[in-house]
């Protein structure tokens, strides 16, 4: 409900306001290694490796890579194979040779010359249960059952692809919840769309539910559409939650900024466990 | 003897006296004499009535001469009025009255001090007795009550814009009296300035600041409104929020612990138009009281500040009014009495206009829709007096902002293919407060004021929205609110004794019901196939109970030395629990030499109810929520201490206070950005820490002249600590500023021409930067739907790295009044911010793409203001 207030600020101030470059040298607490790996199950890893900027450097190539990176992985503790550097879609990845395990523990440790060493850890979580997608065309309802596992605290992440004339679930798609199927007017009144929404399974531990999310646009131009459900460790959790929620405050008018949480000790980043599934289906 | 003989033989002894003695304190007489004997009227009295008198004439000396009218009196009445001055007691003896005389060597002056043109009550008016060289004030009620020696027979009453008055008050005894002061001659209206006439030295109260109302209205307006808010932020100790945005942070403190009283009743959201304008309108006020810290005994229930607001009584004597519009509103306030010297009654309107202007010219277009943003507020209060000892008072306000948006039916042809058949939307929120007030004067001595009063404070929003999706025909009619309501419903009691000069006494009890029901939301699709996911409450409907007792003793403990001693107890039951604390309350002047009052403070404040923000800046949907288990009543302990002189007959004063506080229990959201917060369990998602403010203030204040005004500087620290929060350590409030100077004048250039000026200079508030950036991963492979990227991250270290820029502002007026036969008109023209200097509202990290860069920018949204008000007086 705030949110309304900011906006309703900022319409007031765009009558008057007037915004000036502020020259001053920002603050940098200097180099430190990122480390950014989620890792999925049965699947390889790919830990990306980068070094932070200061706030003023803008960047868009995906901020600068560190090469020499000396990167281990551990797998309940034993050391697993050396990761290979591999060039994918431009960018470089440290891609180990085994896959990874539910049920197993991951370390990592990446140190640089000239620069602190860095460490993170963290667990898989299991798969989602999904099912039973559904959305009309020209609609902007989309539907799938999430079946929670009863007893534990479940995280999860949710995004929705549709696919462009290429066949491929190129476009993310901006949405909600529906506001009947989350019972909140505030849904109605910020109309607050992002591309992923992060949540816990509060309330609906243990139950199956079905979905209702609505999207931001209609589903025009599109044949298919791809509901991505992603199971998320506490850590990831965190991390996708505060993203959000950092993105959500930007202006900081009235809220303090969010600090995105991170796992890798005297770095930044994420070392963290996914377990994604997707359903891919036909609009009606 | 039978039970029946006996109750028959009682009945006979009770009436028998009754009907033979033929009189009772309730018989009607009628005495008028003028200037002659008491023996006259005991004889008068003898002759009509039967009265018989009896007295030693050696003793009681009936000679003094007196003048009376009573017309068909109660006998009571007319020998209380006749006797009493003299110290004549009278008792009933048989069917005869015996007449001795008391022996005493003091008599005590107690009764009201008004504004002899409209019989308006004048609180913090001196009486002092120039011979004895001793002196009171009039309480909040206008009431007095002085007890000196028997001979006293000359006493001063005075007061800011009224001519001193010498009264010579009659007889040796006690009385009752009713003085009225004319208004100052050189001033074509009064404004009842509520700055004690009693010098600053002489009051063992400091952290007090009585603002003049005549400046409220003399300053610089914006957009044509003066403000009360806007002025106290203009005190040293005191200041707000972002530039243009209101909200009082007293000493350190935040919105949520000043405690805002009007007439009593306490209001939870003292603004309109987020906090730019105060909820009131200025020209109804009479006396507006701040406390920064050394609290009496008599408030409690907030940390940091108490604000005391008065409001009009209403003319007893004649009719009158007056009406203004400025930029934003109009307003118009009538007063006069509804039986003259007996009931008054005040009241008034006020309204913001644009949205009216904006739907005259754009609701010509057909199917455009309409827009309404607008405040209003609107005050009643009626004051009718019973008797010389007690009146009563009903005052009514209703005030809300709201936000109200219908849009016509579209046929879009954007991409969605909507069709809107009807749209509504609308916000508001608003208090409503009530209270009826009786003032009684049980004798010379005791003073009572009883107070039943009713606050709400209401935020609500709709929506109501019917479209259809052309290309399924999916139809979607919704409705919803979101709204919280809190209430307040309580009494209280207030005495106030003066047995000597040398001991004030206040004492008293409250009970206050506290009444939460915040977040309440319902939502409907009516044509929805969608089931909820759940139906769980996510409003919270708690009640609590308030309770306090107080007593406090204003004391002249030596020739020099003064205390304040009170203690304030109070307790608070919610949900089964209770809490409860005991709050002394010290206060201590010491006369230095050449009239130098040193004085000192120690106060322990609780406060059972804590505000759901996280920012600072009062809004419109914070919450108010009581203390819970987890999250214990916050309480805190200040000590002060100062120097205070006035000098040149009170036209200089000037003070010097340094104070430390300490605030536990304070609450911090550990999720700043709220985006998952469950209102039912929001204990567990704040963190419980305390906080430090210190610093010191000077104020110099020119009272009387030409040119009046004052200068304030406050040099301050304020800080926080919260487990979870930047790590556990310390960091500074978030309006913490260093430095704080006030320039405030009002100098009359003529008869008609007034000028203001108001240059106010802040440091810069914290600001927490990022210190750093780096890349985000989206999903564990680089070859997944979306890809692996995420872009940047700012990192965020620790909290307030950064301080925003200085703050200063120039704003000056000017006002042309003109006295007609019947009326008087004036013109203020005002410019804010004359030098049109860019003061910080926000600042956001900026990315802007065609340039490649990323920078700090910064916004401010109140440039120059010109403004101009036209106003009536009647």
């Amino acid at each position: 409900m705030k949110r309304i207030f900011v906006y309703t600020l900022l319409l007031a101030g765009v009558f008057s306001s007037c915004e000036k470059r502020v020259n001053i040298s920002l603050p940098y607490e200097g180099d430190r290694i990122v480390v950014n790996s989620l890792i999925q199950p049965d699947s390889v890893m790919y830990v990306r490796i980068t070094r932070s900027v200061p706030v003023s450097v803008y960047d868009d190539s995906g901020f600068e890579e560190i090469p020499n990176a000396a990167v281990t992985l551990e797998e309940n503790g034993t050391m697993l194979a050396s990761l290979k550097q591999q060039r994918i879609l431009g960018r470089t990845y440290f891609v180990s040779t085994e896959k990874a395990m539910r049920g197993r523990k991951y370390d990592i440790r990446v140190s640089v010359p000239g620069m602190t060493p860095v460490s993170g850890s963290d667990t898989l979580p299991c798969a989602p249960i999904i099912g039973n997608a559904s959305a009309q065309r020209g609609g902007s309802r989309i539907q799938f059952m999430l079946t929670d596992p009863p007893g534990s605290t479940d995280y999860y992440r949710i995004r929705v692809f549709t696919y462009g004339p290429t066949h491929q679930p190129d476009t993310i798609r901006q949405f909600q919840l529906d506001p009947t199927f989350n019972n909140n007017i505030e849904d109605v009144l910020s109309s607050y769309n992002n591309t992923f929404l992060v949540m816990q399974d509060t309330r609906f531990n243990g139950k199956q539910v079905n979905f209702v999310l609505e999207a931001k646009d209609p589903l025009i131009d599109t044949d298919q559409v791809m509901i991505e459900v992603s199971a998320l460790t506490y850590d990831s959790y965190r991390y996708f939650k505060t993203i959000a929620s950092q993105q959500r405050t930007a202006t900081g008018l009235i809220t303090e900024p969010i600090r995105v949480f991170t796992n890798i000790n005297a770095g930044y980043g994420i070392f963290a466990g996914i377990n994604t599934k997707r359903l891919v289906f036909t609009l009606e | 003897m039978s039970l029946a003989t006996k109750l028959l033989t009682g009945l006979l002894v009770l009436l028998l006296p009754l009907k033979v003695l033929g009189w009772d304190w309730q018989t009607r007489v009628t005495v008028v004499v003028k200037d002659q004997p008491l023996q006259v009227v005991c004889e008068i009295l003898e002759k009509t009535y039967g009265i018989h008198f009896s007295y030693s004439r050696e003793l009681v000396n009936l000679s003094r001469k007196v003048t009376i009218t009573a017309y068909r009196q109660r006998l009571k009445n007319v020998l209380e009025e006749v006797f009493t001055p003299y110290d004549i007691r009278y008792t009933r003896v048989g069917d005869q009255l015996v007449l001795q005389t008391i022996v005493c060597s003091t008599r005590t002056i107690s009764g009201y001090v008004q504004d002899a043109a409209t019989g308006e009550k004048l609180p913090g008016a001196t009486i002092y007795s120039p011979s004895l060289r001793q002196g009171t004030t009039t309480n909040q009620y206008g009431y007095f009550s002085f007890t000196s020696a028997k001979d006293t027979g000359a006493y001063l009453f005075s007061y800011v814009g009224y001519e001193p008055l010498l009264q010579h008050i009659s007889g040796i005894g006690n009385r009752l009296v009713t003085i009225n002061l004319p208004p100052a001659g050189s001033l074509q209206e009064v404004v009842i300035s509520a700055s004690d006439e009693t010098k600053i030295q002489n009051q063992t109260q400091m952290s007090k600041i009585g603002l003049p109302l005549s400046m409220v209205q003399a300053m610089p307006k914006l957009l044509g409104e003066a403000d009360v808010m806007r002025t106290l932020q203009a005190l040293p100790g005191v200041s707000g929020s972002m530039d243009g945005a209101g909200g009082l942070h007293v000493r350190g403190g935040s919105p949520d612990q000043n405690l805002v009283l009007m007439d009593g009743s306490p209001v939870f959201n003292f603004s309109h138009f987020f906090g730019i304008y105060s909820l009131l309108n200025a020209d109804l006020i009479k006396s507006t009281d701040l406390y920064k810290g050394a609290f009496p005994a008599r408030f409690g229930g907030r940390l940091s500040s108490v604000v005391d607001v008065s409001l009009k009584d209403g003319d007893m004597k004649n009719y009158h009014g007056d009406a203004a519009i400025g930029m934003i509103s109009a307003k118009i306030n009538v007063e006069g009495p509804i039986k003259k010297d007996k009931t008054s009654f005040i009241i008034s309107g006020r309204r913001s206009y644009p949205d009216l202007v904006y739907n005259a010219i754009f609701k010509s277009t057909p199917g455009s829709g309409s827009l309404y943003v607008y405040f209003y507020d609107v005050n009643a209060k009626v004051n009718h007096i019973f008797s010389p000892k007690d009146r009563i008072f009903f005052s009514f306000y209703k005030g809300e902002d709201n936000l109200r948006i219908k849009q016509s039916p579209t046929d879009s042809s954007s991409q969605s293919g909507m069709k809107v058949e009807n749209s509504k939307f609308r916000i508001g929120w608003g208090n409503t407060i009530g209270a009826v007030r009786w003032n009684h004067i049980y004798g010379p001595k005791l003073f009572s004021n009883v107070t039943v009063n009713y606050s709400e404070y209401v935020f609500t929003s709709e929506i109501w929205l019917k479209s259809v999706t052309k290309r399924t025909g999916e139809i979607t009619d919704q409705s919803g609110r979101y709204g919280s309501r809190m209430k307040d419903i309580g009494g209280k009691i207030d005495f106030d004794y003066r047995p000597t000069p040398r001991h004030g006494i206040r004492f008293g009890a409250a009970l206050m019901g506290h009444h939460f029901r915040p977040g309440r939301s319902d939502y409907e699709d009516k044509n929805s196939p969608v089931k909820p996911l759940d139906t769980l409450n996510t409003s919270i409907d708690t009640r609590g109970l308030e309770m306090t007792v107080y007593a406090e003793d204003d004391w002249q403990v030596g020739r020099n030395f003064y205390a304040n001693v009170g203690l304030h107890a109070s307790g608070f039951v919610v949900d089964g629990r209770f809490y409860y604390s005991l709050q002394p309350r010290l206060g201590l002047r010491y006369m230095l030499p050449d009239n130098w009052a040193l004085k000192g403070a120690y106060t322990h404040m609780n406060q059972y109810i804590h505000m759901l923000s996280n920012n600072g800046m009062p809004l419109p949907t914070d919450i108010w929520v009581p203390s819970t288990q987890r999250v214990a009543p916050m309480f805190s302990q200040q000590v002060a201490a100062g120097l205070a002189k006035t000098v040149k007959d009170m036209t200089y004063e000037f003070s010097l206070e340094g104070y430390f506080k300490s605030m536990s229990n304070m609450i911090e959201p550990t999720d700043p950005g709220l985006t998952n917060f469950e209102l039912t369990k929001w204990d567990e998602q704040v963190t419980v820490g305390k906080g430090w403010s210190y610093g010191g203030e000077i104020l110099l204040k020119k009272q009387k002249g030409k040119t009046t005004g004052w200068v304030g500087y406050t040099l301050a620290w304020s800080t926080r600590r919260f487990p979870g929060v930047n790590n556990g350590n310390i960091f500074p409030y978030k309006y913490d500023r260093r430095h704080d100077l006030e320039v405030i004048l009002a100098h009359k250039l003529s008869k008609n021409w007034e000028l203001s000026a108001a240059w106010h200079f802040a440091t810069g508030t914290p600001l927490t930067l990022p210190v750093a950036s780096y890349h985000s991963v989206n999903g564990a492979s680089p070859w997944d739907p979306g890809g692996i990227d995420n872009g940047g991250i700012d990192r965020y270290g620790t909290r307030y790295n950064y301080r925003t820029q200085n703050v200063h502002r120039l704003d000056v007026g000017i006002t042309y009044t003109k006295q007609k036969k019947w009326w008087r008109k004036s013109w203020n023209f005002s410019i804010y911010n004359v030098y049109n200097q860019s003061n910080p509202f926000f600042y956001y990290l900026k990315t802007d793409d065609e340039a490649r860069q990323r920078y700090l920018s910064k916004v401010s949204i109140m440039p120059i203001l010109p403004s101009i008000t036209y106003s009536v007086k009647f």
